[in-house]
């Protein structure tokens, strides 16, 4: 007897969906075990992430948190399409937070803008941001044909630094006891002052872009020359699409949107901005990608199931006692889990007598 | 009598993939000391029901009686085992390693420390006696492709195989190398082997072969004695009608050309010229083939023209507008299709076969509206493409990565033909390698259609009868330069030849 993997041509839906149950179902059980180990009540623990993911004001928050990776996998989406490996939404996601406050220092400090223009120009200025920080590698690319993955991995230190040295410098809060953080951001410039909590804003905001993105990929002239330039270089060269542009275009979007995440974090969240303001939601976000099989639409339901994690870490670190550690192994788990299912949808295994 | 002892008897054999039946109760028999020809088009089902054999497949039902006794086979091991070899159509050689080393490779017998010098003693006999000149210490990177399918063929013998299976050996092959090969099975075969060869070509099943089995759709259709039979009778089982012969009978084309190519220099993918200061001219309504052993420059040269490789110097003009190193896009907009040698290089694998249709004519008027692609018309037009040109695929929206070779070829065919709004010139770079009959049959119907209505091709082939039965003059390369063009009156296989190997001496002016 012999087990054997075969590749599989197809997959249906339901197959596909059950086969992710199964995965998920095992990674609660293989979570449990740590629990157990860690010396607490399994049991205990799964309730208060069930609870998390149950209670409306904890969904809530789970959302909120999601949103960030949650923008940022929707550019990773697009990104990887093209084939363009960006590990950089993380860089692109400070870029976005700096020009995010840089609009409202501006505001605040110097009147530069007008009141109500102030988020509209934070929502164009963070995407803008982001976006170039992204063209940036890809242009490298289009020109010189240089790889993106070292490129756009570098360039999160140089962004996560450059925010460091904003924050402990002239952007610091003169009004801040000496911590580095900005000032705390005004009403007219935060996402929870319209309609209560920011993920009514930003999750319906999300929601438009999945669909923009979506129909961009899918239906316009722009995505076809994306998709076949991921397939398939040489094919997209034969078949006269310009790939520079085509590249940058992207580019421009996909780190946009990481930009964007970072506004949420600092309008939605914080509400100001201060170092290490993303605790790798960049990275984050390109497992969510991958999760999502790159389709616009499963990438917010699996943003929202992480930013439910992130929150249960949480509850489990403050009710339970335990160390963060502890969270980061039960998040391990879960990746490890689905990305085993992923496996077992690309292959099936046959016993073999 | 001995000889008519069976090595091999397959009955019944069904596979069956995801919406195909690859193979649909087939028979088939091998006698020791026979070469037997497996004669089918692509996609006939030939390789499947090898692979059954070989064990890299599981048959859905039927049974296999190996020496007389039946059996089981579960893996390549258990082939192994039984004495049964196979020679992929891509070699499983690793390309550092030596001779020895790659036949050796998984072979548990050898042990845990290798006797390398007994080793190499027993593949030195072997070699000698069959005549190649290969050594077991050569790394098989320094090997040419027939060197390196001997290297096959001697991991065979030195598991001392008693049946074996070859998948379109001569694919890769020169015809000197292929004659070598021919010799090398008799050989086998006179020393009791079984031999069985996978292939499409009917003249190499009437030079080599003792018996033949064709297969159309998956099922065994005749099993014949070689010197009982004749090429029309295998042609009509194979294709289940006799081949319709092309005779263009064609006006000469009209004296002013559609496309100037003077004194072009391209380099190839290692920085070196590739050719050579080219000049030649394509009439309208002219198919102007290109002859010449493969590497000399043709494919560089057409990817020149069509804006895929960058011009060093020289000019390219169509219909008096210079188009050297425009972008690939501009060119075709300007009418110029190229069907490349391998489609699928060409083709977005995991993307459907009506996106594949429309890879270049997806900003058409006809397939977008403003940024938009009109995927109504797109699939309409595919449900057209794909039966106009017998595109055998489950439906339009199956990934093209999906598709067999032939089909796919297919496919690009249907594209480079029918989706260009106003094809000017056609590049046609090996466009039958490695088709069968009935493709081949095809796309040469298509080109004499295409050029029939106006549009010029210049076709590059390594088959002379091809472009002997269609070109109105010949090109010859030879090294990056134009030996000669000869015009239809000139044609002679022999000067051909000679030309190809860069002599000057017919030189013709065009």
């Amino acid at each position: 007897m012999a087990l054997r993997l075969e590749r599989r041509l197809e997959i249906s839906r339901k197959l596909s969906a059950s086969i992710s149950a199964f995965f998920i179902i095992l990674a609660i059980i293989a979570a449990s075990l740590v629990f157990e180990l860690l010396g607490v009540s399994s049991v205990e623990t799964l309730s208060k992430i069930y609870y998390v993911f149950t209670t409306p004001a904890t969904l809530l928050q789970a959302v909120l948190r999601g949103l960030p990776m949650g923008f940022a996998a929707l550019g990773l989406c697009l990104a990887f399409k093209m084939n363009f490996w960006n590990i950089g939404a993380d860089g692109q996601i400070y870029m976005g937070m700096m020009a995010a406050t840089g609009i409202v220092l501006m505001h605040a400090y110097y009147g530069l803008i007008p009141e109500p223009l102030v988020l509209p120009a934070m929502v164009a200025a963070s995407f803008i941001a982001g976006g170039v920080y992204c063209a940036l590698p890809a242009f490298l690319k289009a020109r010189l044909g240089v790889n993106e993955i070292l490129p756009t991995l570098m360039l999160n230190y140089v962004a996560m630094r450059f925010v460091d040295f904003l924050i402990y410098g002239p952007w610091r809060d003169p009004k801040g006891f000496g911590f580095p953080v900005s000032i705390v951001f005004p009403d007219y410039a935060r996402l929870d002052s319209f309609l209560g909590h920011s993920a009514y804003v930003g999750f319906p905001g999300a929601i438009a872009v999945a669909a923009v993105l979506y129909g961009l990929l899918q239906k316009t002239t722009l995505g076809f020359e994306m998709r076949v330039m991921g397939q398939n270089i040489e094919a997209a060269r034969y078949a006269g699409i310009r790939l520079g542009r085509t590249l940058l275009t992207g580019s421009l979007v996909a780190g946009g949107l990481a930009g964007i995440g970072g506004l949420v974090i600092v309008s939605g969240i914080i509400g100001r901005l201060r170092p290490g303001a993303s605790p790798g939601y960049g990275y984050t976000a390109i497992i969510i990608a991958f999760l999502s099989g790159l389709n616009p639409w499963l990438a917010l339901p699996a943003s929202v199931f992480f930013g439910g994690l992130l929150v249960a870490g949480d509850v489990i670190q403050s009710t339970l006692n335990l160390p963060f550690a502890a969270v980061q192994i039960f998040q391990a788990t879960i990746f490890l889990m689905i990305i085993l299912g992923e496996f077992f949808k690309r292959y099936r295994v046959k016993v073999v007598r | 009598m001995a000889e008519d002892e069976y090595l091999v008897e397959m009955r019944g054999i069904v596979k069956r993939f995801p919406n195909v039946l690859a193979n649909d109760n087939a028979n088939f028999t091998l006698k020791k000391g026979e070469v037997h020809a497996l004669l089918g088009e692509n996609g006939a089902g030939k390789t499947t029901l090898m692979n059954v054999l070989y064990g890299l497949y599981r048959p859905d039902a039927g049974e296999i009686k190996v020496y007389g006794k039946r059996v089981e086979i579960r893996s390549p091991r258990d082939a192994i085992r039984l004495g049964i070899g196979m020679v992929h159509q891509q070699f499983k050689l690793i390309p550092v390693h030596t001779v020895a080393e790659n036949i050796i490779l998984g072979i548990r017998e050898a042990g845990i420390i290798l006797n390398t010098g007994k080793i190499n003693q027993e593949l030195s006999r072997i070699i000698e006696s069959y005549g190649w000149r290969i050594s077991p210490e050569s790394r098989v990177w320094q090997l040419s492709a027939g060197e390196k399918q001997q290297v096959e063929l001697l991991k065979a013998l030195y598991r001392k195989a008693r049946i074996l299976i070859l998948d379109e050996p001569t694919s890769v092959l020169t015809p000197q190398e292929a004659t070598v090969l021919f010799q090398t099975l008799r050989k086998m075969a006179a020393e009791g082997m079984g031999v069985v060869l996978i292939t499409h070509k009917l003249d190499e099943v009437m030079a080599v072969s003792d018996r033949v089995t064709v297969m159309r759709q998956g099922r065994t259709v005749a099993t014949k004695r070689t010197s009982e039979t004749n090429i029309e009778e295998l042609v009509n089982l194979m294709i289940g009608r006799p081949l319709i012969k092309i005779k263009p009978t064609r006006q000469i084309p009209e004296e002013n050309h559609i496309l100037e190519v003077s004194n072009l220099v391209v380099l190839n993918d290692k920085g070196l010229e590739a050719v050579r200061k080219v000049s030649f001219k394509l009439y309208r309504g002219e198919i102007l083939g290109v002859a010449g052993v493969s590497g000399n420059g043709q494919q560089e040269l057409l990817e020149a023209i069509a804006g895929l490789r960058k011009v060093v110097s020289g000019k390219v003009l169509l219909d008096s507008v210079d188009i050297t190193n425009r972008h690939p896009s501009e060119i075709i907009d300007l009418g110029v299709g190229f069907i490349p040698a391998e489609a699928l290089r060409y083709s977005a694998p995991e993307m459907t076969v009506a996106e594949n249709l429309i890879l270049k004519a997806y900003r058409t008027k006809m397939f977008s509206k403003n940024i938009l692609v009109d995927f109504k018309n797109v699939e309409k037009t595919a449900q057209e493409l794909v039966a106009k040109f017998n595109i055998v695929t489950p439906s339009t929206r199956n990934k093209a990565g999906n598709l067999s070779g032939g089909n796919i070829q297919r496919l690009v065919l249907a594209r480079e033909l029918w989706t260009l709004p106003n094809l000017r010139v056609l590049l046609a770079l090996y466009p039958t390698r490695g088709l069968d009959i009935a493709s081949t049959e095809n796309i040469h119907k298509y080109l004499v259609e295409k050029s029939q209505q106006g549009a010029s091709v210049l076709l590059v082939s390594e088959e002379l009868d091809e472009l002997m039965e269609l070109s109105d003059r010949i090109m010859v390369m030879y090294r990056g330069e134009i030996v000669g063009i000869l015009s239809r009156s000139q044609y002679d296989v022999e000067t051909i030849g000679l030309m190809m190997t860069g002599v000057k001496k017919l030189e013709v002016q065009a």
